[in-house]
C-alpha cells in the first residue's frame, strides 16, 4: 500500500454556531482518487473549505494530517504551499486584476516561499500558454481579469487551468461538474486524469454522477449530516444514481 | 478650443488653491488628483459649462495611513444643454484617518440632454478610520442622464481566499485588490510613461499603509 498523504481524524466543525462535520475520519493515500458523494447540505462544502483554511469556519475538534504535517496550523497559501489545490464551486471574480498577473503572483509566491528566484517572464509565458491550451482556453484570456464575465464553463475551465499551473498534490474538485456541458466537463476530466500519478491525490465532492463517468474513483464515500455513513468502491455510484442518498 | 489637462500629485502638505475650470462650446478638460499617505489638504474642483458640448472628466485618488484629513469638493454646474461631466474618485484610508467627499452635481432649467455622472468608492483598512461622503445632486432639467453612486467598505473577504488558496500571501492579496480598485481611476491618462510613473507611485502608497 502507498503512503498516507492526508489523514482526517474526528474532524468537527462549524459556522457561526452552526456544527456542519460532525465527526469526519478520511485517509487518503498517494495515487488514490476519492469521491465524496451526498445531498445539499450534508457538508461536503464545509470539508473542502476546512480542508483549503477558509477563515470562517472554526475546527472545534479532530484535527487533519496532510503529508506528515499538521495542516490546521497552516494558513491557506501555506497550505497552497504545501501542494494543496482546490477548485472552487463558485469562482470568485476579481476585477482588475488579469489571469497573467493572477497566475504569476501566485507561482512566484510560491518559488519565493521555497526560497527560488521569481520565475523568468518568457518561461512563465510558455508554461502559461501550455496550460491554456491544455484546458482549451483561448489565449486572449490571459489578459482577461479572472473570473470577470466568464460563462459559468469558463470558470471552471479557468479553475483546471490553475490547478494544472500549480501542479497540487491533492487536488479538490468541489463541484466542478455543477452546470457544466459535456464538452466542459471532458475538459475537467482530462485535466484531473493527467494529474493522476502514483505521488498525488484527488477528492472530487459532487452530489451528481456525472464527472465519475470521465474520472475512475479508487474510493467512494457518502457524506450524509456531517458524516461519512458509507464507504466502498465503484458500485455505490450505481446505488446512489439508482436510489438517490436516502438508503444510506 | 483649449483642451485643459491637470494632474495634481499631492505628496507634501499643502493646500490646492481652488481649481475653477470655465468651458466654452466644444471645450474639454481632465483633472486628476491623488492625495497620498501623510498629507491632509483640502481639494476644491469647481466646473462650469458655458458652451454646450463641452466635457469634463474629473478623477481622484487618496491613500490614508492615518493621521490625516482629506476633504475633496466638487461642483459641477451644468448651466447650458449638451455638457458630459464624469466623477469617479476612488480612496483607501487606514489608520485613524478621516476623509470627507462633498460631490456636488447642478444641471440648470433648460439644460438638457446633460450626461452627469459621479462615483466615489472607499475602501476603510481600520475600525477607527472614518469617511463621510455626500453625494448631492440638483436637477432642474427633465431630459438628462444623471448618476451617483457612493460606497463605503471593507476589502473582499472571498476574493482573498481566493488568492491565498493559490499561494498568494494575505498581505499581497491586499495589495493586488487595493491596486485593482485605484487602476481604473488612472486610466484617462493619455501619457503611458506618466501613467507608468503614477500607478507604481500609487502601488508603493499602497505597500506604505499596510
Amino acid at each position: 500500500m502507498s503512503e498516507i498523504l492526508l489523514k482526517i481524524n474526528g474532524l468537527h466543525a462549524s459556522i457561526g454556531d452552526k456544527e456542519i462535520l460532525k465527526g469526519i475520519d478520511l485517509e487518503i493515500r498517494k495515487g488514490e482518487i476519492h469521491a465524496v458523494m451526498g445531498p445539499n447540505g450534508a457538508g461536503k462544502s464545509t470539508l473542502s473549505s476546512v480542508l483549503t483554511g477558509k477563515p470562517q469556519y472554526e475546527v472545534t475538534a479532530g484535527s487533519i494530517e496532510f503529508d506528515g504535517r499538521d495542516l490546521l496550523a497552516m494558513s491557506p497559501e501555506e497550505r497552497s504551499w504545501a501542494g494543496i489545490f482546490m477548485s472552487f464551486q463558485y469562482p470568485v471574480e476579481i476585477p482588475g486584476v488579469s489571469i497573467t498577473n493572477f497566475m504569476k503572483t501566485a507561482v512566484n509566491s510560491r518559488r519565493k516561499a521555497e526560497g527560488l528566484e521569481p520565475m523568468k517572464g518568457a518561461e512563465f509565458l510558455k508554461l502559461l500558454r501550455e496550460k491554456m491550451a491544455f484546458v482549451k482556453m483561448k489565449p486572449e484570456f490571459a489578459k482577461r481579469e479572472v473570473n470577470v464575465g466568464f460563462s459559468g464553463g469558463e470558470k471552471k475551465r479557468n479553475e483546471i487551468f490553475q490547478m494544472a499551473m500549480l501542479d497540487p498534490t491533492l487536488s479538490i474538485l468541489d463541484e466542478t461538474d455543477s452546470g457544466l456541458d459535456v464538452d466542459a466537463l471532458k475538459i475537467v476530466a482530462d485535466g484531473v486524469n493527467s494529474l493522476k500519478s502514483p505521488d498525488k491525490a484527488s477528492i472530487i465532492i459532487t452530489h451528481y454522477h456525472k464527472l465519475l463517468e470521465y474520472v475512475a474513483p479508487d474510493v467512494v464515500h457518502v457524506l450524509k449530516d456531517g458524516r461519512i455513513v458509507r464507504t466502498g468502491g465503484r458500485e455505490l455510484i450505481d446505488v446512489i444514481e439508482s436510489q438517490g442518498f436516502d438508503k444510506f | 478650443m483649449k483642451e485643459y489637462r491637470r494632474i495634481y500629485v499631492v505628496d507634501s502638505p499643502e493646500s490646492l488653491p481652488e481649481d475653477h475650470i470655465v468651458l466654452g462650446a466644444g471645450e474639454k478638460a481632465s483633472v486628476t488628483f491623488l492625495v497620498f499617505p501623510g498629507v491632509s489638504v483640502d481639494i476644491p474642483v469647481a466646473v462650469d459649462f458655458t458652451g454646450e458640448g463641452a466635457e469634463v472628466s474629473l478623477r481622484g485618488i487618496y491613500v490614508c495611513k492615518g493621521g490625516e484629513k482629506v476633504n475633496i469638493r466638487t461642483d459641477v454646474r451644468h448651466n447650458v444643454p449638451g455638457c458630459v461631466s464624469d466623477q469617479l474618485v476612488n480612496g483607501i484610508a487606514a489608520g485613524d484617518a478621516h476623509v470627507t467627499f462633498n460631490g456636488k452635481i447642478v444641471v440648470a432649467h433648460g439644460a438638457q440632454k446633460t450626461q452627469a455622472y459621479q462615483s466615489n468608492h472607499n475602501v476603510v483598512l481600520s475600525a477607527s478610520a472614518k469617511v463621510d461622503t455626500k453625494p448631492q445632486l440638483e436637477i432642474y432639467a427633465d431630459d438628462v442622464k444623471c448618476s451617483h453612486g457612493a460606497t463605503v467598505g471593507s476589502l473582499n473577504e472571498d476574493e482573498q481566499f481566493y488568492m491565498r488558496s493559490r499561494g498568494i500571501p494575505e498581505a499581497e492579496a491586499k495589495v493586488l485588490q487595493m491596486i485593482s480598485f485605484l487602476a481604473p481611476v488612472l486610466d484617462d491618462i493619455e501619457d503611458a510613461s506618466r501613467k507608468e510613473e503614477l500607478s507604481a507611485k500609487v502601488e508603493e502608497a499602497i505597500r506604505s499603509i499596510l
